[in-house]
């Protein structure tokens, strides 16, 4: 639910929040004409909209005393031109340098230094406002509440205080966890409704447990195991296995999220009925090769390539001209599904949850998933190298998918215990909202960034991201230069 | 008169912080001393950026400072420790604190011993 | 909080926002029936007692008309792309991409991040290769706060993935799709810069504009600017000529040894003398670097080697200046563990002596809390939270 009090369509004030309604006020937003405006109440205008968005959740006794009409900047210096001239040439002449062609003076001539922008700088050294610029959290108000609420700690230590000013070198953190919630999908009626379900199922089962182990107590000589479970032809699991990833990874975009899920579930299912087969008792929160390995063993899988006659050759050169097919048509179906989306994007109104970039996560675009995958591979290869029997036999494409389902079930799973809707996904209007100012470095994936120095100006750009143009910076610097 | 070293409060309630204070033994705990030579944060320290299991097995730390020389001036011109600064100043080992404290109680080395290890036993 | 909305009012109008299910197409069409409702119709009676259309106001339905139409690019993003505001759509209908996330603010970009792979080649250089941050900086065109940075979060990254605790792997992968990013390309020079490295802050002394005569025949260079700004008579002829001999020496003799700067000033007004931008840049071998191959243009291996020899003696400065900081600190900090103590104890030298507690024994230097001095701690305006967090 949005805050009322906060983003409104009356009175439009911009905010440091990701929501709806205050891109519709971003967009809208206009400053009264300055030409009937007095001065002062121009410069009343510009402080008033400057500081609905920058610390709003400061007062403003305590941002009077924050500013500084000091700002930082800096200049880019060129090696090669400090090392041609010592500044003799700048000052040659009658102090102005010697006399230059109109060229030279052209290439001179920098932007100016938006100081003005700078006025709220030393705002963002505040946590709350850091831990919102790393997009650690939807708005400057969540991120006090974390702060606030013990999420967030500061080089290793929990820092409680929103207001705690970060030194350069900080290393602020907030727990994955509150960041999914505050960057993910909210989740909708279905989801709710399940996870009340799942709660519900696990508190029956853990009375029924608990009912059985008194009874346990009660009767002594009660039967060791229940049922042996009829352990299944591996051949058919692995089939069953590989149809369903391969369900999942499809892009087809007429499936419905509900659909996909289920699918999802029954993939994540399947694995576990599976593993939950192995010795190991902590096979299922095993690493991710362990895991694969394991199913590889299990399942008795074997890789087509290592059989040396003649046969596998020629399934080596059928399976080059197929990967070959399936690139071109994966290609095709790739562009298809772009146009498909930039239609969308001007179509969809609705809120429904559209079946969206599953596509994106299956892509091998990060080298971290790069490196998984070659673990895997290679994890593979022993899996494969410690048998003898080969009862089934998969060739690489078909591995490929289980692998990358396994990964992506593996980073992305459907939790009913998680506060946001699983699998995760980005919160609508997101990307809309998303910079990172130079100041910060983060790393996205264990939401730990450091604030490497102070933000600063420097010729035509400044480091402050706020959403007014100059002139209200300036005449916000000017108020409260005023009562310096 | 004698003049002792000892502690002296400062900090907030619940948040204990001492001065080590070369005082006359009559004067109030907090009243203004000759000298301060040193402070004691008596809350033990948790070291940070530090693993899981690092952390476990790490010991908090207890944080002291102190101006030797002036220290060993105090006593060497016969200042007496009180316990607990007695037992503070065992850490620094400084050379007076053994001898001046045999002398005066006349004890032996052996005795010092044990007293030191009773002392720092309780903190 | 929103007004609750009790059962017999809801209406079709409502349901779009009550639900997640609204469609472009039925917006307009109820929207001006409701507009034409609500002119006639009391608010009060319509939310309790009347089956009339519920209050709909006209910044509502404006709002979700935008969403729903213009606004609606705005909900997902397309990976690899930016989705801002700024967005223009070209006469062919094309949308043009800018890096530019607020309307009215031309002066804020969104500056592109360091992507994954580059990340990865950052740790891998410093970590496995050995290379320093300086080095490794100057290669791949990141400052070196910035590649320190990108190695310390890989090392907490390693950290938990090695814990076992939970990554936000998606969320990650999605800002890396929103976001511009700085690739890092294979093969020697050929990786896009990601910032300067070379940035020299505006010093506080250069604010105030002077005016200062200077002979037609004179050299003023930059070094005479920075003591004309900071109020210090010229460098004598000699020093001059020295310095003009080996500029680099110069530098280095300053870069190595910040406590040798000149001190001008009395009293409080005690202050170093400006250094020029060559000094005062964090790559002054650079400016060396690039000297050398104004000069000697032609001996291109020789000004490598020499350049290597400098970058290596800069490495071994910065080295030696830490492990005496080091040092220092470990010869005024004792550490005792006593055996039987569950603690560790940490004693730190300190100096009691006139020029720590000042004439009147209030001086804040010295080592303990002061008497007759008011803890203001709880004063206004005093900074009651931590001021910082020691790593």
């Amino acid at each position: 639910m949005r805050n009322r009090a906060t983003t409104g369509l009356k009175k439009p004030k911009i905010r440091q929040s990701w929501s709806k309604w205050n891109l519709y006020n971003m967009q809208r937003f206009r400053m009264k004409p300055p030409h009937v405006r007095t001065h002062f109440q121009q410069k009343w205008d510009a402080k008033s909209v400057a500081r609905n968005y920058h610390g709003e959740q400061v007062s403003e006794k305590q941002w009077a005393r924050m500013f500084s009409p000091r700002i930082r900047s800096v200049v880019s210096m060129n090696a090669r031109q400090l090392a041609e001239d010592d500044g003799s040439k700048m000052s040659a002449g009658r102090g102005a340098g010697l006399h230059q062609t109109e060229e030279e003076a052209f290439k001179q001539d920098e932007k100016p230094i938006p100081y003005a922008q700078m006025t709220f700088a030393p705002l963002e050294r505040r946590l709350d406002t850091a831990v919102f610029r790393a997009m650690f959290a939807s708005s400057a108000r969540q991120a006090r509440q974390f702060v606030i609420h013990g999420a967030v700690t500061v080089n290793g230590k929990q820092m409680k205080y929103p207001g705690y000013l970060l030194n350069p070198g900080d290393l602020f953190q907030v727990e994955p966890d509150r960041v999914m919630y505050a960057t993910g999908a909210p989740k909708d009626r279905s989801d709710r409704r399940e996870s009340r379900l799942a709660k519900k199922a696990e508190e029956e089962a853990k009375a029924r447990e608990e009912a059985a182990a008194a009874e346990d107590k009660e009767q002594e000589p009660a039967e060791a195991q229940p049922e042996e479970e009829q352990p299944m032809d591996p051949r058919d699991t692995l089939k069953a296995l590989l149809f369903q990833a391969k369900e999942i990874l499809s892009t087809d975009k007429s499936t419905l999220p509900a659909k996909r899920k289920q699918q999802l579930r029954g993939f994540q299912k399947a694995i576990k009925r599976v593993l939950s087969r192995s010795e190991s008792s902590t096979i299922l929160t095993d690493s991710l090769e362990a895991q694969f390995s394991q199913l590889t063993l299990l399942l008795k899988a074997k890789r087509t390539e290592q059989q040396t006659d003649e046969k596998a050759e020629k399934a080596e050169k059928a399976e080059k001209a197929e990967k070959a097919e399936k690139a071109e048509k994966a290609e095709k179906a790739e562009e298809a599904e772009k146009a498909v989306e930039a239609k969308k994007g001007s179509e969809e109104s609705d809120e429904l949850k559209v079946p969206r970039p599953a596509e994106s996560e299956s892509k091998p675009s990060t080298s971290d998933k790069q490196t998984l995958r070659d673990n895997l591979s290679e994890a593979f290869l022993q899996a494969s190298k410690n048998q003898e029997v080969d009862m089934t036999q998969l060739d690489d494409e078909e591995l490929e998918v289980l692998k990358r389902a396994l990964v992506q079930m593996r980073e992305n799973p459907i939790d009913h215990s998680k506060p946001y809707a699983t699998p995760w996904l980005p919160r609508d209007y997101m990307s809309a909202f998303a910079t990172i100012p130079r100041y910060l470095e983060v790393n996205h994936n264990i939401c730990a960034a450091v604030y490497l120095r102070h933000p600063v100006a420097r010729p035509g750009w400044s480091e402050v991201p706020s959403p007014f143009s100059d002139h209200v910076g300036t005449m916000a610097f000017t108020w409260y230069l005023r009562r310096r | 008169m004698v003049v002792r070293i000892r502690l002296s409060r400062f900090g907030n309630r619940h948040q204990p912080f001492y001065n080590i204070v070369v005082a006359q033994a009559r004067s109030a705990r907090d009243s203004k001393p000759l000298e301060v030579i040193g402070t004691f944060n008596p809350i033990p320290q948790r070291p940070t950026n530090l693993s899981e299991q690092e952390a476990r097995r790490a010991k908090a730390y207890k944080e002291i400072s102190l101006d030797r020389s002036r220290a060993r001036y105090w006593l060497g011109v016969g200042a007496q420790p009180s316990d607990s600064v007695w037992k503070l100043m065992t850490l620094v080992r400084l050379p007076l604190l053994r001898r001046r404290l045999s002398i005066s109680t006349t004890v032996t080395d052996d005795d010092c011993e044990i007293i030191t290890t009773r002392l720092t036993h309780c903190c | 909080m929103a007004p609750r909305i009790q059962n017999q009012v809801v209406s079709n109008t409502l349901l779009p926002y009550l639900s997640s299910s609204s469609t472009s197409t039925c917006l307009p069409r109820l929207s001006t029936s409701s507009s034409q409702a609500l002119a006639y119709s009391p608010r009060s009676s319509c939310r309790s007692f009347s089956s009339s259309v519920a209050p709909q106001t006209r910044q509502r339905r404006e709002m979700f008309q935008w969403l729903s139409g213009p606004g609606a690019r705005f909900k997902n993003h397309v990976p690899g792309e930016t989705n801002y505001l700024t967005a223009r759509k070209t006469p062919d209908g094309k949308l043009l991409r800018t890096s530019r996330p607020f309307i009215d603010n031309q002066q804020y970009r969104s500056e592109p991040i360091l992507s994954v792979d580059l990340q990865n080649e950052i740790y891998d250089r410093v970590v496995k290769h050995k290379k320093s941050v300086r080095a490794v900086s100057v290669e791949l065109d990141v400052d070196m706060r910035r590649v320190a940075a990108v190695v310390r979060l890989m090392e907490l990254q390693k950290k938990m993935t090695d814990e076992g605790k939970s990554l936000a792997l998606p969320y990650g992968r999605a800002i890396h799709e929103m976001l511009e990013k700085t690739e890092y390309e294979h093969g020697v020079g050929a990786s896009r810069s990601h910032e300067n490295i070379n940035d020299l802050p505006s010093h506080r002394l250069t604010h105030p504009q002077i005016f200062y005569p200077v002979s037609e025949s004179r050299q003023f260079n930059r070094v005479d600017a920075g003591r004309v700004f900071s109020g210090a008579p010229a460098l004598e002829h000699e020093e001059v000529a020295r310095n003009a001999v080996d500029p680099y020496a110069a530098v280095t003799r300053v870069t190595h040894k910040p406590s040798a700067i000149e001190m001008v000033g009395k009293g409080d007004e005690e202050h170093q003398v400006l250094q020029p931008a060559d000094t005062r840049i964090p790559h002054p071998h650079l400016v060396a670097k690039e000297r050398d191959s104004l000069n000697h243009p032609e001996e291109t291996y020789a000004n490598r080697k020499v350049y290597n020899e400098r970058l290596r003696a800069e490495e071994k400065a910065q080295e030696d200046r830490r492990l005496k900081a080091e040092e220092r600190r470990a010869k005024r900090m004792l550490r005792v563990q006593p055996e039987d103590s569950r603690f560790e104890f940490r004693i730190q030298d300190v100096v009691v002596s006139r020029e720590t507690t000042g004439k009147n024994g209030r001086g804040a230097a010295a080592p303990g809390r002061r008497y007759g001095v008011p803890a203001n701690d709880r004063k206004k305006g005093e900074v009651k939270i931590p001021t910082r967090v020691v790593v």
